[in-house]
């Protein structure tokens, strides 16, 4: 390859792709960090700069304390709960079995499909008396296991929790098969000459290999969960109380009512959440990934 | 080896329990879809009495949903051609100039990856300008919301394309247009599929777009259309299960014949970037 060469490209290929893009993403989120400082709503005619007012009024908010909450407890539950099964399909499924190829296909269905309509294919699987889940349980005798799993404020940020997890471990499982499709066969075969059994296999040679695929399934999982939305709107709407209400269905209450600077501002917590805990997770996790 | 055929079979076992967790849900629906109002109610999956295609027909009584499907072809059809077409175009210029204002054009790209889009100031920019409720404003909407996962995809993709290509071109006295459109694009074929697949499915799929940016009922995209038809008539199982099935079925199509390409484009950047 000749390094000196410079060519000029031309600028103005960008053109189109940078103009959209900073009509409908930058200056909407630009605008939005300032919009967030004032007191826009549908009652005010002239929009006037109110500081901080907006976040004080947030964290006073009992409703978006707990969506705060919830979004935090959601997030962080789908991320561990995806990635373990995720893991473990992605395990199985290397080990060459009969219908691989089908049950791939199988377990990354889900998400292909809207989550909201997953939301409303979920409500049925929990209806508290015909559900396919309370039947089964009543079925197999653990009849105290029939609850009625969207409507419990006990049990309804479990549930959706759940849901989210049938509906993604395919993806963060896809992820890991192709880490593991990565890893050099030789260093499997070394330690099976050294008689290493499959936990020590993992333990030691693959999982180091398969940091950069946790890497990926934990950021991604975690900046896309706190966005949560549709699919709780099908399952619960936030409720029963707040017990499912997470940022963005907060977010979408108080933009109903007209408060849009302080709807900006919950979306401007929702961006600095995101950025806060996506970005230390992904130098942690970059800082042990191994070159090969 | 009598230890590793006794293993594959608890692995094939496994393997077919977490299928049916998958697939049961999707049955239910789409046996139910085909019972009578009152049958369907027990969500159960034993097989219709009578096997009845009611359902259908009253999800095109409530008139919407031809325009829905209509919108949401229009939609995610007008996303992919601009998506890659301005992605590819963009994508081209950042891999080969690689220097520090173009590096910092990628990362800003790379941004709309993490950070969510502020909606509500969107749905006043857009007012503003006039594209508010309009195919053009959704669709450009929709173009920048794609722009970052195609615009990494595709420059992940153009390092795989030697230089010495650009050269002859330029030697032959090629412009960059005929390098672009003649070389670089058809190059670009197989992330061009996967992309577009992705970008169709990711439309077809959102709710928070039309959600918030379309007013105008005539507009409203098929997701829409099944949130307000739950909100109208929550109690009509039947013809909500009906609706999920022809809502479901086109992706469900597209997944089946071209998996290969929305698995491998969803892993490829993932890893190597």
């Amino acid at each position: 390859m000749s390094k000196g060469y410079r060519q000029k490209y031309p600028y103005y290929f960008l053109v189109p792709g940078i103009v959209v893009f900073s009509i409908f993403f930058l200056i909407p989120m630009l605008s939005g960090f300032y919009y967030s400082l004032t007191d826009w709503n549908i009652n005010v005619r002239k929009i006037s700069f109110i500081g901080l007012d907006n976040f004080r009024e947030l964290f006073s908010d009992v409703k978006l304390v707990t969506a705060l909450k919830n979004s935090l407890i959601y997030a962080i539950s789908v991320t561990v709960l995806r990635n373990f099964i995720g893991l473990a399909l992605a395990l199985l499924l290397n080990t060459k079995v009969r219908l691989q190829n089908l049950f791939r296909t199988t377990f990354f269905l889900p998400f292909v499909i809207a989550p909201m309509i997953i939301g409303y294919l979920f409500t049925v699987i929990y209806h508290p008396d015909f559900g396919v889940l309370n039947q089964g349980f009543r079925t197999i005798g653990l009849n105290m296991l029939a609850q009625d799993w969207l409507h419990d404020p006990k049990y309804a940020l479990f549930s959706v929790i759940v849901v989210d997890v049938w509906r993604t471990s395919g993806f963060a499982m896809v992820i890991y098969l192709a880490g593991l499709q990565l890893i050099p066969s030789e260093l499997l075969e070394a330690a099976d000459i050294d008689g290493a059994g499959f936990g020590k296999k993992f333990t030691y040679v693959m999982f180091p290999l398969l940091i950069p695929s946790v890497t990926i399934n934990i950021v991604l999982s975690l900046i896309g969960t706190i966005k949560v939305f549709e699919m709780i709107l099908a399952l619960t709407n936030g409720g029963p109380g707040y017990a499912t209400e997470v940022l963005n269905t907060y977010i979408m209450s108080v933009f109903s009512i007209g408060l849009c600077g302080l709807g900006t501002a919950a979306n401007t917590l929702l961006s600095f959440i995101i950025i806060i805990i996506s970005m230390p997770v992904f130098f942690f996790l970059k800082r042990r990934e191994i070159e090969l | 080896m009598k230890y590793h055929s006794i293993s594959k079979k608890i692995i094939f076992f496994v393997c077919l329990v977490f299928a049916l967790i998958i697939i049961v849900p999707f049955l239910i629906i789409l046996i139910n879809s085909f019972k009578g109002a009152r049958e369907a109610a027990l969500f159960s999956l034993t097989l219709p009495k009578q096997v009845s295609f009611d359902n259908y027909q009253k999800t095109f009584q409530y008139s919407r949903i031809l325009r829905g499907f209509g919108n949401s072809i229009v939609l995610s059809v007008g996303t992919v051609i601009f998506t890659n077409l301005f992605a590819t175009m963009a994508a081209f210029v950042i891999q080969r100039q690689d220097d520090r204002l173009h590096k910092i054009i990628y990362i800003v790209f790379l941004m709309g990856l993490i950070i969510p889009i502020s909606i509500i100031p969107t749905i006043r920019l857009m007012m503003l300008l006039k594209v508010h409720n309009t195919y053009v404003g959704i669709i450009l909407y929709y173009v920048a919301i794609n722009l970052p996962f195609t615009v990494f995809l595709f420059t992940g993709y153009m390092k795989s394309i030697p230089r010495e290509l650009d050269e002859a071109v330029f030697i032959e006295g090629g412009s960059y247009f005929t390098l672009f459109s003649r070389i670089i694009l058809p190059l670009l074929l197989t992330p061009l599929v996967t992309s577009t697949i992705i970008i169709m499915v990711n439309v077809w799929n959102d709710f928070m777009g039309p959600f918030y940016l379309i007013s105008d009922s005539r507009k409203w995209t098929i997701i829409l259309n099944v949130f307000n038809f739950v909100s109208m008539y929550q109690t009509n199982w039947g013809v909500l299960f009906a609706f999920m099935v022809m809502v479901i079925t086109p992706v469900l199509i597209i997944y089946l014949l071209l998996q290969k390409y929305i698995i491998s484009g969803l892993t490829a950047g993932s890893l190597k970037g």
